[in-house]
C-alpha cells in the first residue's frame, strides 16, 4: 500500500508543487494544512506516514507543529520543508522530532530521497 | 517539469503572490500609522517568506533574490538592530513596489497572464430570483417521482430484457440528474454567512478591549439553502466563542509572549459531497484540566479518565454543561457548544475538535453540501404523518390482543418469545385528538442495541424522504430531526428513532 502523506505549508503553490512530486513517485497525498495548527488537527484526524512541515506559517509555526505531533504520537515521522536562512530554526525542529530536512527551491530527487529515508528510519 | 504542469504552477503562483502582496501593502500601511506594533511586520515577513520560496521554484531569481534582501532588510527591524523610522518604511515601500513589480515581468515572460485584478469587465447577471418555499415544493414532487421509480424498476425487474425494463432504466437514470439538477438549483454560497462574521469580529472585539484580525477564505463554496440557513447562528456562535473565551487581552498576549493581536481563520474547503469549515484561533486554547476537574465533580467523568479532544469535546457538548470562566454576557449562560453541536447534527454535519493550551483551538465542521435522500417509513397518528428512516426498523407486526402483556411494570409486546417495551407514538407525542383504533400496528426498531416496539395507529407505506432541515422552536421534542414532503404535498416531520430510546 502507498505511504499516505501530509502536506504542510502556507502556500498553495508549494503544497501542490510537493503533492505533484510526491504522487508522481507513488506517494498518496493523505491531506494539506495551511497553518500550524491545522497541520496538529489533520495529523490526528488522517494519522499519515509522514508529515512534509514547512517552518514559516500563520496562527502556529511549523517547529511549534512539529512538537504538538511529536506530543501526541512520538513516532511520527516529519520532514521539514524550510527555505534559505532558516538552519537555525532547522536545528530546532530536529531536537524536537522532526527526522530531516529538505530546502527550497525543491529538487524533486532531493525531496523524494528524504521522503524515502525519514519512512524507512 | 512538463509545459502544462508549469504554466498551473506559474498561474498557481501569480495569484498566490499577487495576494500576499496585496496583503503585505495592506499590513505596512497600518504599519505606517502606528509604527510601535510589531504585527503587521510579522505579517509582511510570512508574506515575503513565501512569495521567495515559490518564485525560487520557479527560477523567477530576480524576484526570489530581491523578495530575500527585502526580507533580511525587515529581519533587522524585527531583531531590533534597525529602528522602523519614517525614512525606512519609505525605503521598504519602494522595495515591495519593485518585488511587485519584477514578479509580474516573470509572469509574463513565463507565459502567465497579466493581473487583471481591477479591470474585470461585469457580465450582465442572467439571475432570477426564486422563493424559497417554491424549491421546498419542487423536492416534494421530486421525493414523490424516486419513489414512483422505485415502483416501476420493482415490476420492471420481472423481466430485465423486456422494453418497459430498458425504459425504466432510461428513466431512471434521467432521473438521477434530474435530481441533481434540482438540489443544485437550491445551493447558496456561503458568502451569505461568511460575510456576516468580520463586522461581528470586529465589533465584539473593541467591546471587550481585543485586538483580533480575521481571514475568511473559501466563501464561494456553495451548500443548499436550507442547510446554510442552519449553519448561520451556530457559526456565528463559534465565532462569538473564539472572540471571547479563545483571543486574550493584549497585556496577556504579551506577556504569553504571543503577538499582542489575536487572530481567527474561517476557512472552508470541499472534501468530496461535504465541505469543512475550519475556525482557527490563536487565542489561549481550552484548559482541559479545567473542563476535566468538573466533569468530575458532575460525575459524568471517572475519577482516573483523561481527556482527549474528542472526549472534550464530548463533554463541552453536554446540555448546560458549562465552567464558571466559560459564563460571560456574550456567550450566553452556559448554553453554548450543546446548542451547536444540535444544530448541526441536525442538518447531518460532524464537529471536531483540537486544542492545545495556550497556542489556541481548531473546530470542525464537516457539512454535508446538498440535502440527503432516505428511505423511510410513513406512520400515522390520526391525520398525522410521521416519518421514520429505515436504517433502524426491524420489521412491522400486526395487531394481536394476545401479543400485549406486561413485565416488571412496564407494557412490553411478545415477538417471537422475545419481550419488547412499548413506546406508545400518541404518548410520545401527547396527542388529544380522537381515541386510537382498536387494533394498532408496531414498528419493531433497534437502537442503541435495544430492539424497541412502536405503536402508531397505522402504517402508510414507504417512501424516498429529502430530508430537509426545520427551525427549531424551543422544546421541539429532540427526536424531531427534520421534515419532508409526502406525495400527496403535505408535510410530515421526520422522526430519529434512535433518540426515541
Amino acid at each position: 500500500m502507498a505511504h499516505r502523506i501530509l502536506i504542510c505549508d502556507d502556500a498553495i503553490f508549494m503544497r501542490t508543487m510537493i503533492a505533484d512530486i510526491l504522487t508522481g513517485a507513488g506517494y498518496e497525498v493523505a491531506g494539506e494544512a495551511g497553518s500550524g495548527l491545522q497541520a496538529v488537527e489533520r495529523y490526528k484526524a488522517l494519522k499519515p506516514d509522514l508529515v512534509t512541515m514547512d517552518i514559516v506559517m500563520p496562527d502556529m509555526g511549523g517547529i511549534d507543529a512539529v512538537k504538538a505531533i511529536i506530543a501526541l504520537d512520538p513516532a511520527a515521522r516529519i520532514l521539514m520543508c524550510s527555505a534559505m536562512g532558516q538552519q537555525q530554526l532547522v536545528v530546532e525542529a530536529i531536537q524536537s522530532g522532526a527526522k530531516d530536512f529538505v530546502v527550497k527551491p525543491f529538487q524533486p530527487a532531493r525531496v523524494l530521497e528524504a521522503v524515502q529515508r525519514a519512512l524507512g528510519g | 517539469m512538463t509545459d502544462a504542469r508549469r504554466a498551473r504552477y506559474v498561474a498557481l503562483f501569480a495569484a498566490e503572490a499577487r495576494s500576499l502582496l496585496t496583503s503585505a501593502r495592506r499590513a505596512l500601511s497600518r504599519w505606517q500609522e502606528d509604527p510601535a506594533q510589531s504585527d503587521s511586520a510579522e505579517e509582511i515577513f510570512r508574506a515575503l517568506h513565501t512569495i521567495k520560496g515559490m518564485a525560487a521554484s520557479l527560477e523567477f531569481n530576480v524576484a526570489a533574490d530581491l523578495a530575500h534582501a527585502t526580507e533580511t532588510t525587515l529581519s533587522d527591524v524585527r531583531r531590533g538592530e534597525q529602528a522602523a523610522t519614517t525614512p525606512w518604511l519609505h525605503e521598504f515601500e519602494v522595495a515591495l513596489d519593485r518585488i511587485a513589480a519584477e514578479c509580474e515581468s516573470a509572469i509574463l515572460e513565463a507565459g502567465g497572464e497579466a493581473d487583471a485584478n481591477a479591470a474585470l469587465p461585469s457580465r450582465p447577471s442572467r439571475i432570477v430570483r426564486v422563493d424559497v418555499e417554491r424549491l421546498d415544493a419542487l423536492l416534494g414532487n421530486l421525493g414523490s417521482l424516486v419513489t414512483a421509480r422505485q415502483e416501476l424498476e420493482r415490476r420492471a425487474a420481472a423481466d430485465t430484457f423486456s422494453p418497459i425494463a430498458r425504459a425504466a432504466l432510461q428513466m431512471s437514470r434521467r432521473l438521477d440528474a434530474l435530481q441533481d439538477r434540482i438540489l443544485d438549483v437550491r445551493l447558496a454560497p456561503l458568502s451569505e454567512v461568511f460575510e456576516r462574521i468580520p463586522p461581528m469580529v470586529r465589533d465584539l472585539g473593541r467591546s471587550l478591549g481585543k485586538d483580533v484580525t480575521v481571514d475568511v477564505t473559501g466563501d464561494r463554496l456553495e451548500v443548499d439553502r436550507a442547510i446554510l440557513d442552519q449553519l448561520a447562528e451556530p457559526l456565528l456562535h463559534l465565532m462569538r466563542n473564539a472572540v471571547d473565551h479563545g483571543i486574550e487581552l493584549p497585556d496577556v498576549r504579551r506577556e504569553a509572549g504571543k503577538r499582542p493581536g489575536g487572530r481567527i481563520t474561517v476557512s472552508a474547503r470541499q472534501d468530496g459531497d461535504a465541505v469543512i469549515i475550519e475556525i482557527t484561533d490563536d487565542g489561549r486554547g481550552i484548559d482541559r484540566e479545567v473542563v476535566a476537574r468538573r466533569a468530575r465533580a458532575l460525575g459524568i467523568l471517572a475519577e482516573d479518565a483523561v481527556l482527549s479532544d474528542d472526549g472534550l469535546l464530548s463533554v463541552l457538548e453536554r446540555p448546560g454543561f458549562s465552567t464558571a470562566a466559560q459564563v460571560t454576557d456574550v456567550s450566553g449562560r452556559g448554553v453554548g457548544l450543546d446548542v451547536v453541536v444540535a444544530r448541526m447534527r441536525d442538518v447531518g454535519a460532524a464537529l471536531s475538535l483540537t486544542t492545545i493550551l495556550g497556542r489556541g483551538s481548531v473546530f470542525s465542521l464537516k457539512l454535508p453540501t446538498r440535502l440527503g435522500i432516505v428511505r423511510a417509513l410513513v406512520t400515522g397518528i390520526g391525520e398525522e404523518r410521521y416519518v421514520m428512516p429505515l436504517t433502524h426498523v426491524i420489521e412491522l407486526v400486526a395487531w394481536e390482543r394476545d401479543l400485549v402483556g406486561q413485565q416488571d411494570g412496564r407494557a412490553v409486546l411478545f415477538v417471537r418469545g422475545d419481550a419488547l417495551p412499548i413506546v406508545d407514538l400518541r404518548r410520545l407525542l401527547q396527542y388529544r385528538g380522537g381515541d386510537p383504533p382498536t387494533r394498532r400496528p408496531a414498528v419493531v426498531f433497534e437502537a442503541n442495541g435495544q430492539r424497541v416496539a412502536l405503536l402508531a395507529d397505522a402504517v402508510h407505506g414507504q417512501i424516498e424522504a429529502v430530508v430537509q432541515p426545520i427551525d427549531r422552536p424551543a422544546g421541539l421534542a429532540r427526536w424531531i430531526t427534520g421534515a419532508t414532503v409526502l406525495d400527496d404535498g403535505r408535510p410530515a416531520l421526520l422522526m430519529d428513532l434512535a433518540s426515541v430510546v
